[in-house]
């Protein structure tokens, strides 16, 4: 009977933990799903339930104290002021439980710092709000020229991937919840982190450390593709650019580009019209001395920090929620033009500081020597903004 | 009860001083807001203390209630960006610096010098210079709001995003400066409380028969003593890289800014046991009273808290798991924070066992310190969990932690500060709260606290970070109880708890305006304070007891039958009070009010507003320092004797009969 009692408690107790969840929360702590998230989460949840049952004694035993010894008029009690024998007792339990704790605590830390089986590298700056990532050249994986990308981490699943941190500006913090906990990204530092997925997907995160204005905006996602995609994926990176078409809205959209966008953002084979190479130089413009490589831009899902989508809500939730076996295939396909998010490209193109608070106001940036943090309003045309779309839609 | 015929209370007159001391003559007023402005009296600087740590209490509340307002909802609009980083700063600087210290210092001001039998504090001039710093280091701090935009990045202020490039207001000028101020505040007092204990217990008064809740709080002043010369050190760094291009976090000049957090930290956290330690002395005075048993394991309590005060200077980089310290670092901070979990599970059991075999009387007070073991007990065991370092990498910098450290000090340390409310009111104000109100108040509290903190467990779980102005659906989750649903549920529980706090409020208004006064002993109580009248006589006690026991009054009150060991009255507060007035000293000679304190303290911000906007203005109140140190040194601490022969007994100032 009172087994019964137990195993129901323990059942709607359980039940109700589970139920009071969201489910599929995209940066839910403990669903691991990869080796690095799934070590903290076998060592996190005993401790967890450990805890648990301790503050459930405790509350049951005050609950109890308090019922049992409730003034009901006996007399004064006797003045006594305690048993070392017990208190002893009592402090050495809990001693003797974190003691066990910290052992499994102390494989587990020098499990995750563990560099030397790494088998892909990945560098990774953050900046004011965004992150860049940086391919350095592995000819393993077919990277025979630096890929340089931001907001999505592409990488390749079963491959121990070894992120080396730093930033450009103030201290960021990278997180995806479902491959291992955070790492703060510091400048003047580099810091590691491993990442492995054991399943293709799309992993949420975000900065966890407080970075300035628009901390909450500075998203990303760790993007898990079969190893046969992620080839592919690495040899579009390193496809060389595609002039638009002669007379096309285009080409004239390559032209606005060259005269307002390439100050900062780079997109590699771009050539101005005189035949040079269109050399981007945020360092000129912007505080921290970087703004995203546009190189590509529609294959990637997200832009201006992972904060906004690129694809529309329809085609973004087809890639969310596509099986491991399909997500690669869907995540490859890009950004088409029925499926881009023409709203919020549009509206960043518009005003960007209006969608994203930056330090963008000509007239604030005195103590900055003129350099934006972040991107400023343009003023372009609605003319030109059609004919920027145009043209980014051919970065594919 | 026997009727005692006591004295007619003496009428406080106005002394005039014969003589002017050094610069100026002395305050003389004994009523009105003179006697409040100048005064030293440290019950009257204590009232002071609370009443300024109350009105910033409610400040942070708003602040906190905008957030909430903000979060209720994906994508809010209550608050934009750059303000919601600045209510977020304010909110956690207002209630650790503005509410929560000064509120324990108010608790040990007024109760210090009455629980070891003592007169005054050590220092009566330089406890009141303590509390003025700190009301005008706080509005100095409060300043900003008006005057381009407060702070804005997070009382942590990491470097280098707190630099002059990444924060272009004065706000972070106005934090570091201000917590200058309040951290002189700070250190006066600690070195003030400190060598009062050690110096100005009653006769027979061991360390090991002090109240508890007097040595809580001077563990606390130790802790403050060692802690706040490093923030001090860390704010100066700061203001020299934002105010006189200092480059002591400038990456680009071979800096590092790991340096600030190290510098932070090792303040943060004994900050941490600096907030709690005083709740955690209350409820350790209210649980044996109302328990009507001494407490559990008296000196497993006293050196738990002591060991706390040790242990808490090794855990800091417990805060920077995730900053990059490296393995072996990060495994030695781990094992340091599991250690420290051992003391502070002696006190729940300590206190748990206080109970157990009583006789227990559920006034508001003692629900308060109920509320405390466990709501603290519940942020204790979320603490262990981030413990656990990898699991920390986890949850660190989201709600978890939020929740965490809000069941710590809210479930902890607040609660004991409404417990020392509900307790102390009557010895303070000479009324009762009333307890009718003081039900509501506690379970509008708990109930709100709970809906306000329990969701972001879950939140912080689900992968919520922190300190982010606005949320997305996108990453919310799916199902009914997902992210929005528990956003929802936290802000509708802050408006609770807000209620609840209200009803704190209204009730000292009804007390006020109630006529009747409390009894001389309401609780039957085992400590020093409660052998004096209700407001004490400014001289505290007229005759300074002799201590023999812990729990000095209640034996004095009981004495225990040798064979049956129950307890037996044999006096009751009344008769012990009479007999003090009867034997009451002849020669009360307390300190004398003093301007001086006010003035070098209000010379402080003048000094910090000028290293803002112009030096001029630096040097005016260097000067006023320079004036008031001098008036002040000039002048004796007590007025002599020779000044009142001819005055009324019984005055404000001295009691010659």
């Amino acid at each position: 009977m009172h087994k019964t009692l137990k195993s129901a408690v323990v059942v709607f107790v359980g039940s109700l933990v589970a139920a009071s969840c969201a489910t599929n929360a995209p940066q839910d702590t403990w669903q691991p799903k990869g080796p690095n998230a799934k070590l903290i989460d076998d060592l996190q949840q005993p401790v967890f339930a450990v805890a648990g049952i301790i503050g459930l004694i405790v509350a049951a035993a005050v609950t109890y104290t308090v019922i049992k010894y409730r003034d009901r008029g006996q007399p004064i009690p006797e003045q006594t002021h305690g048993k070392p024998a017990l208190e002893i007792t009592l402090t050495v339990i809990p001693a003797l439980i974190l003691a066990v704790v910290a052992v499994f605590t102390f494989g587990a830390i020098f499990k995750l710092a563990k560099t030397d089986d790494t088998e892909m590298i990945i560098n990774v700056t953050g900046q004011q709000w965004w992150w860049e990532y940086d391919y350095p050249v592995q000819n393993e994986f077919g990277i025979t020229s630096p890929i340089i990308s931001s907001g999505q981490l592409v990488m390749p699943v079963g491959t121990k991937v070894l992120l080396r941190e730093t930033s450009r500006d103030v201290i960021h913090s990278y997180w995806i919840p479902a491959l291992n906990g955070k790492r703060d990204a510091v400048p003047g530092r580099v810091q590691t982190l491993r990442l492995e997925a054991d399943e293709p997907g799309i992993y949420a995160g975000q900065c966890t450390e407080f970075c300035g204005l628009s901390h909450a905006n500075m998203r990303m996602e760790a993007v898990a593709l079969s190893k046969e995609d992620f080839a592919k994926w690495v040899a579009n990176q390193q496809a060389p650019y595609v002039v638009p078409a002669k007379d096309s809205l285009a080409q004239q959209g390559e032209t606005v580009f060259l005269n307002q966008c390439v100050r900062c953002h780079q997109v590699n084979g771009l050539m101005r019209a005189d035949g040079t190479p269109a050399i981007a130089a945020p360092d000129e413009n912007v505080w921290s001395g970087a703004a995203p490589n546009l190189s590509h831009l529609m294959s990637r899902n997200t832009f201006a920090g992972a904060a906004f989508d690129l694809l529309s809500k329809k085609c973004r939730d087809e890639v969310w929620g596509a099986p491991s076996n399909v997500v690669g295939a869907k995540y490859l396909a890009g950004v088409t033009e029925d499926c881009l998010n023409q709203k919020d490209l549009r509206a960043w193109l518009r005003n960007a500081p209006e969608m994203k608070p930056m330090y963008a106001n000509p007239a604030d940036l005195e103590i900055s020597n003129g350099k934006y943090r972040g991107m400023p309003y343009l003023a372009l045309s609605e003319d030109d903004i059609n004919k920027l779309v145009a043209y980014l839609l051919t970065l594919k | 009860m026997a009727i005692i015929e006591r004295p007619a209370p003496t009428v406080p007159a106005v002394v005039t001083p014969t003589s002017t001391y050094g610069v100026l003559k002395r305050p003389v007023s004994a009523t009105g807001w003179r006697s409040w402005v100048f005064t030293v009296d440290h019950k009257k600087i204590g009232i002071m203390y609370g009443a300024t740590a109350m009105f910033f209490f409610i400040v942070g509340g708003v602040e906190a209630l905008l957030i909430r307002l903000q979060l209720a909802a994906p994508n809010g609009k209550v608050l934009n960006a750059d303000l919601y980083n600045q209510m977020f700063t304010m909110h956690a600087t207002t209630m650790v610096f503005l509410f929560v210290m000064p509120m324990a210092a108010a608790f040990a001001n007024y109760f210090v010098p009455l629980q070891i039998g003592a007169r005054d504090v050590a220092f009566p001039r330089l406890n009141a210079f303590s509390f003025w710093a700190l009301l005008f280091g706080g509005i100095f701090l409060n300043l900003a709001w008006f005057l381009g935009g407060a702070a804005d990045g997070g009382w942590f202020m990491y470097a280098p995003n707190s630099g002059p490039v990444f924060s272009p207001t004065n706000g972070v000028d106005f934090w570091a400066l201000g917590l200058q101020i309040t951290g002189i505040a700070s250190l006066a007092g600690a070195i003030n409380l400190i060598i009062t204990v050690l110096n100005m217990r009653a006769p027979g008064m061991s360390l090991m028969k002090m109240p508890i809740f007097t040595w809580m709080i001077t563990v606390v002043q130790f802790l403050l003593l060692f802690a706040v010369p490093v923030i001090t050190v860390a704010l100066f760094l700061l203001s020299f890289q934002r105010n006189f291009g200092a480059r002591f976090f400038d990456v680009a000049a071979g800096a590092d800014p790991l340096l600030w957090q190290h510098l932070f930290w090792i303040f943060g956290h004994p900050e941490v046991y600096i907030l709690i330690l005083p709740s955690f002395g209350i409820i350790s005075e209210v649980l044996p009273v109302f328990s009507r048993k001494p407490l559990f394991g008296y000196p497993f309590v006293v050196f738990s808290g002591a060991a706390i005060g040790f242990v808490g200077w090794g855990v800091w980089a417990h805060h920077m798991f995730a900053s990059g310290l490296g393995p072996v670092s990060v495994a030695v901070f781990s094992l340091t924070t599991m250690a420290i979990a051992v003391p502070t599970g002696v006190k729940i059991i300590n206190w748990t066992l206080t109970m157990w075999g009583g006789k227990l009387w559920f006034t508001t007070a003692m629900k308060f310190a109920i509320g405390l073991i466990v709501l603290f007990t519940v942020g204790g065991l979320s603490g262990v969990t981030h413990s656990v370092a990898p699991s920390d990498t986890q949850q660190t910098d989201t709600y978890y932690i939020v929740a965490h450290f809000h069941y710590v000090l809210f479930g902890g340390a607040v609660l004991g500060i409404f417990s020392g409310f509900y307790y102390w009111w009557p010895k303070v104000f000479g009324k009762m709260l009333n307890e009718k109100l003081g039900s509501w108040n506690f379970w509008l509290m708990i109930i709100g606290l709970n809906l306000t903190f329990g969701p972001m467990h879950i939140l912080g779980l689900q992968g919520q970070p922190r300190r982010m102005y606005r949320w997305t659906e996108a990453r919310a989750g799916e199902g009914f109880f997902n992210l929005a649903f528990w956003n929802m549920i936290a802000s509708i529980g802050s408006f609770i708890l807000t209620t609840g706090i209200l009803m704190f409020l209204i009730n000292v208004w009804v007390t006020w305006r109630n006529p009747k006064k409390a009894p001389l002993d309401p609780w039957d109580a085992r400590s020093l304070e409660w052998m004096t009248t209700n407001p004490p006589k400014e001289h505290n006690f007229d005759v300074i007891p002799t201590v023999h026991h812990l729990d000095e009054f209640f034996h004095r009150k009981y004495e225990e039958d040798a064979t049956t060991h129950t307890m037996k009255q044999v006096a009751t507060a009344e008769e012990l009070m009479a007999e003090q007035e009867r034997n009451a000293d002849k020669h009360i000679h307390m300190p004398s009010p003093s301007y001086w304190p006010i003035v070098l303290a209000f010379a402080l911000p003048i000094i910090t507003f000028g290293i803002i906007y112009s030096y001029l203005i630096s040097v005016v109140g260097g000067v006023i320092v320079l004036f008031a140190a001098y008036g002040w040194a000039l002048e004796s601490s007590t007025a002599p004797d020779s000044d009142f022969e001819n005055n009324t007994p019984g005055t404000a100032l001295a009691i010659h009969d």
